[in-house]
């Protein structure tokens, strides 16, 4: 690898931590606002966010339980956008998901672990569908994926508080609920405390087989190929189609299981509100993570983390409003998103230190190896 | 139920809950004529809805606080054009985050200015008066669904018709309407384009400002978390569904809104499901996607074949004047 390689790698890794030191400093600026100090609340949010005080009552544990369905709507988006697709409709694939679990969760009849094992594949397989659609939409006839997955998530929402307020109502509450699924269709929480189970093996199993597939198979090649450039995969004798369309089906199945483990996992039955943001969540996770499952997993930890710093160690201890962790959230966006704005900065950094202590820039050596 | 369900209520209260959508729709398709795909449209509603009801406490008066709210909006569509244009982010992200953002600084601000509330209202607020129309407000039927709102209805139908005039008859909508068919040739013709996208965004975030501040001024008097809940995204929806043309969204808008109304009255009136017929107009919309593209598709076969046609005529008159 050379220099230049090198550094691109670097910045990969840079970018990312610079968007959160950033995210991070607007944060004190938001609870300057509240008279508290930063400081003190950073510590606050640390601990009810990352820290463990007991093996039954460890927040890290429950941020762990909040990070699985984002790696999963994570890893549904990198899937997407590594087959050149900007699928954002993991919002609707997820309702589908949820709403198949929890309708086949008390409807179904099967022993422990099949049970659960059943509904988790189905819910992959509507949600793959769901999502092969704008694929099938897009590659057939060139509609915008953007739209058509936009579209489908406010139908996939509205026929969710369709189906919890009709046909699966569990009774007649204020607030419709479906009803609580069977023990045998539950997913097992490993300690008291929180519900940190099997959902969290589920999800880290599926980010390794995601990294497998997109760089360890040719499937995988294929599709990342038919996403950075689909003339030079035609070129190639790839068929950037069946790549795209095979992306988007994949990309379903997961949100699909992030719904489906939401259910299994933690809920046990849903409500209307019950995929309210979800899905966008999974897109950010991605887009921080820089499209990789690797990347995903840490970006979904780390925002479960803080939501729930900001919610339990902000709002209840220090009555800063928990809606910072959402800003902060959106604000780490917004910075890595303007991704340029920082490669710049850091090449012109480097450039200077490279330039004060005598050595040749980067973009210099990368000349002098291609010649 | 025959009786009590189409009635002139729910077509006005229709009208009212269309109005938002209209006004960001109308945002949406002008951003989308200028080439930029604006799915920011919810926070820029949202913000406006927050800004109109502070500054209408803070300032003791209604119209100078969706005054200000509409400054904020068209403010936020600034910001979010200079990300574009300079910082080249992708446009899709970015109103992704600002969605995000705004959601929660709105909520945010809400509890540090108010205290930790899960809404918030002050009596001291005016909701926006409605007022008659003159002349039409004395035709039978028509006075009773078209007069007796406030301003912001009938300016959302006002925009609609300038927006067209505006879009199809002024340099300005040439220049814009060229920058979203082929940005590179516009810019060969001395447009500046910089300028007509930032323009297009700067307005579009005034408008959905101001169908912000309609909900929480002028529908409700109150504040609360996610207050547009999802308006913004049926404005986008609205407007691609109108084919991105002002009158086109005034009508798509409508029937959005008229679905929402609908529901609503089904709602009170009947054990029937209500959110299905809100399923419509997103139905109509992919089905009206999907109808243009199979259009293009014929075009573009029927093209394909004219053109052999006429090569296999070409080719025969060459071998006759061969001859």
């Amino acid at each position: 690898m050379d220099t230049y390689q090198r550094q691109q790698r670097l910045n990969t890794v840079l970018v990312p931590i610079l968007a959160i030191l950033s995210g991070l400093l607007v944060a004190a600026v938001l609870i300057l606002f509240t008279g508290e100090s930063p400081i003190e609340a950073f510590g606050e949010l640390f601990r009810a966010g990352f820290g463990c005080r007991a093996i039954d009552r460890c927040a890290f544990l429950t941020t762990l339980e909040r990070a699985t369905p984002l790696i999963l709507t994570g890893l549904s988006a990198v899937v997407a956008f590594r087959s050149g697709m900007f699928s954002i409709g993991q919002e609707g694939q997820f309702a589908f998901g949820a709403l198949v679990a929890a309708w086949l969760g008390f409807a179904l009849d099967l022993p422990v672990v099949l049970h659960a094992l059943v509904i988790m594949v189905l819910a992959m397989i509507v949600g793959g569908i769901y999502s092969w659609i704008p694929g099938v939409l897009k590659v057939k006839l060139q509609i915008n994926e953007v739209i058509t997955t936009l579209v489908m998530n406010e139908i996939a929402l509205l026929i969710l508080v369709y189906m919890v307020n009709f046909p699966l109502r569990a009774d007649r509450g204020t607030t419709a609920f479906s009803p609580v699924i069977d023990e045998t269709a539950k997913l097992g929480a490993f300690l008291p405390g929180s519900k940190w189970g099997w959902g969290f093996v589920i999800a880290i199993a599926a980010a390794i087989i995601v990294y497998l597939y997109l760089w360890r198979s040719t499937a995988g090649y294929e599709q990342r190929m038919a996403g950075q450039s689909s003339l030079f995969a035609l070129f190639g004798g790839i068929r950037n189609d069946r790549a795209a369309l095979r992306g988007m089906f994949l990309s379903g199945t997961l949100a699909g299981l992030a719904g489906a483990i939401e259910v299994l996992g933690v809920h046990y039955r849903i409500n209307q509100d019950f995929s309210v943001g979800l899905g966008f969540d999974g897109l950010s996770v991605a887009i921080l993570g820089q499209v990789h499952p690797l990347g995903a997993v840490l970006v979904a930890i780390l925002f479960a983390g803080v939501r729930l710093g900001a919610q339990l160690g902000l709002q209840i201890n220090m009555g800063i409003p928990r809606e910072l962790g959402g800003s902060v959230i959106a604000f780490m966006i917004l910075f890595v998103a303007a991704e340029q704005f920082y490669r710049n900065n850091i090449a012109g950094v480097r450039d200077r230190i490279d330039h004060w202590r005598g050595r040749k820039t980067a973009v210099e050596l990368a000349v002098e190896e291609n010649n | 139920m025959e009786d009590g369900v189409f009635t002139i209520a729910l077509l006005s209260s229709g009208l009212r809950l269309a109005t938002p959508v209209i006004l960001a729709a109308l945002g949406g398709a002008i951003c989308n004529r200028a080439g930029v795909l604006n799915l920011a449209l919810e926070a820029k509603m949202l913000l406006g809805a927050f800004v109109a009801i502070v500054m209408a406490f803070f300032l003791g008066n209604t119209y100078l606080g969706i005054l200000v709210a509409v400054a904020f909006g068209g403010l936020l569509g600034l910001m979010f054009a200079m990300l574009y244009l300079k910082y080249k982010v992708n446009l899709i992200i970015l109103a992704l985050a600002i969605n995000l953002l705004i959601l929660e600084l709105t909520v945010y601000f809400m509890r540090v200015l108010f205290g930790n509330v899960g809404s918030w209202a002050d009596p001291s607020i005016q909701r926006l008066p409605d007022f008659e129309l003159p002349i039409i407000a004395n035709i039978p039927v028509i006075g009773d669904v078209f007069s007796g709102y406030n301003f912001i209805v009938y300016f959302s139908w006002f925009a609609a018709i300038a927006g067209y005039v505006i879009m199809f008859h002024t340099k300005f909508g040439r220049h814009l309407r060229a920058v979203g068919e082929n940005k590179e040739a516009a810019e060969t013709l001395g447009i500046n384009v910089r300028r007509v996208q930032i323009t297009a965004m700067v307005i579009a975030g005034m408008l959905c400002a101001l169908g912000g501040a309609f909900l929480s001024v002028g529908h409700l008097t109150l504040f609360t978390r996610n207050m547009t809940n999802g308006r913004g995204w049926v404005g986008v929806t609205a407007a691609i569904f109108g084919f991105q043309h002002p009158i086109g969204v005034l009508l798509t808008g409508s029937f959005f809104g008229l679905a929402e109304a609908f529901a609503v009255r089904i709602q009170n009136v009947s054990d029937l499901p209500p959110n299905l017929v809100q399923l419509l107009p997103q139905f109509a919309t992919l089905a009206a996607l999907i109808l243009v593209a199979l259009r293009e598709k014929g075009q573009l076969w029927l093209n394909r074949r004219r053109f052999r046609q006429q090569l296999a005529r070409g080719e025969m008159r060459s071998t006759v004047a061969g001859d």
